[in-house]
């Protein structure tokens, strides 16, 4: 996703970076959705992702000036936002998701045949599991980007995703005998 | 027989050659099992990236902005400060040495630090108020705003005045700190005639 054409990234950063205060507002205008519609599939509630949008335009104001311009600003902007949602993430690690309640507890609600929209599905992932489909599927990083992000290897990454695979099949009802 | 398993797929989803890529190729040649479930595999990977943006319920663009502002207020004043203090020193300096006249320029130059140290003095004193944890009314928060824009607009020309030619330099300077003072004075009533209307 690239909202501005190479010309006008330059424009807009470059008043940016003179602290032009329209421009930094025309950041934050451009880069809204996406950067909260990232915030809110990592993070649990619509508050951590405000929260996450909050803190995401506030280092991009800040940190403008240290934008080399070598890679895509929305590319730079999103590095910028999952990690502010993965560190959100860690700090709220406390609160468990119903799927590992349900481990912990022996309950196995998953196999009570349950047909889930995606949506759901995806909402009932573990925190962990639901970032890494996330920035792997959706926002194209790799195993070994996710892993720098989250302070892990990239065998933890991989195998996340083959974990959250496997549930979003069994919930969405896909799982077929082979 | 075996069939992949689910980390194998995703693998070969992958642009990399993964190890034994070309066995777990080989498998799904003869298994349709294998096939169909890496089809489901593509085919939810494209309905997730289908699925609709989630919007934000609220505008966050107001309190990013207003930190950005609070920050640079504070930036502004750590370096008018500094600035502050220097030019006051030098001041009191030439004051104690009482030497001879200085250079012709260099009553702009003084004049100009004179406006720094002013610019310092109201920084200190609207600090004193503590403007980003008091509450405004409208309109004053407007009047308090726009006064905020003016300084911001002074400071990035003075920073760009810095680069010019001594002569225009000194002249944009001194024209700019007065202004900024001035800007200041006005700001710093805003608050106070505010905080003293209220009993704060």
């Amino acid at each position: 996703m690239d909202l501005y054409t190479v010309a006008d990234a330059e424009s807009v950063v470059a008043r940016a970076r003179s602290g032009d205060e329209g421009a930094l507002e025309e950041l934050y205008r451009a880069f809204e959705i996406p950067v909260y519609n990232l915030a809110r599939r990592i993070c649990r509630t619509t508050e951590d992702a405000e929260d996450v949008l909050q803190e995401t335009f506030f280092e991009v104001c800040r940190s403008i000036g240290r934008y080399r311009e070598e890679g895509s600003l929305w590319g730079w902007v999103r590095t910028i936002a999952a990690s502010k949602a993965l560190m959100r993430l860690r700090r709220n690690k406390y609160r468990e998701t119903d799927e590992l309640r349900d481990e912990v507890t022996g309950h196995r609600r998953e196999d009570t045949a349950l047909r889930m929209d995606l949506e759901a599905a995806l909402e009932r992932l573990s925190e962990t599991s639901r970032a890494v489909v996330w920035l792997h599927d959706v926002e194209g990083y790799t195993h070994e980007e996710i892993a720098g992000m989250m302070g892990k290897t990239p065998s933890f990454s991989k195998s996340q995703l083959a974990r959250a695979h496997h549930r979003l099949r069994r919930w969405l009802g896909e799982e077929v005998e082979i | 027989m075996t069939h992949l398993s689910m980390e194998t797929l995703l693998g070969l989803r992958e642009s990399g050659v993964e190890p034994g890529e070309a066995a777990a190729r080989e498998h799904l040649e003869c298994c349709a099992g294998c096939r169909a479930e890496l089809e489901r595999l593509h085919q939810r990977v494209a309905r997730l990236k289908a699925l609709p943006a989630l919007r934000p319920a609220r505008d966050r663009w107001p309190r990013v902005a207003e930190r950005v502002r609070a920050e640079r207020r504070q930036r502004r004043l750590r370096a008018g400060g500094l600035v502050g203090l220097a030019a006051a020193a030098s001041i009191a300096l030439a004051v104690a040495l009482g030497g001879p006249a200085r250079p012709a320029g260099a009553a702009g130059e003084q004049e100009i630090q004179l406006q720094m140290a002013r610019s310092q003095a109201l920084e200190s004193a609207l600090n004193q108020y503590h403007p980003d944890e008091r509450v405004l009314d409208g309109r004053t928060a407007g009047i308090a705003e726009a006064l905020e824009d003016r300084i911001a607009r002074v400071d990035r020309e003075l920073e760009m005045a810095e680069l010019e030619e001594q002569q225009t330099r000194d002249q944009q300077l001194l024209k700019l700190w007065r202004e900024r003072v001035g800007l200041l004075d006005a700001l710093v009533d805003v608050h106070v005639t505010r905080a003293s209307n209220v009993g704060l």
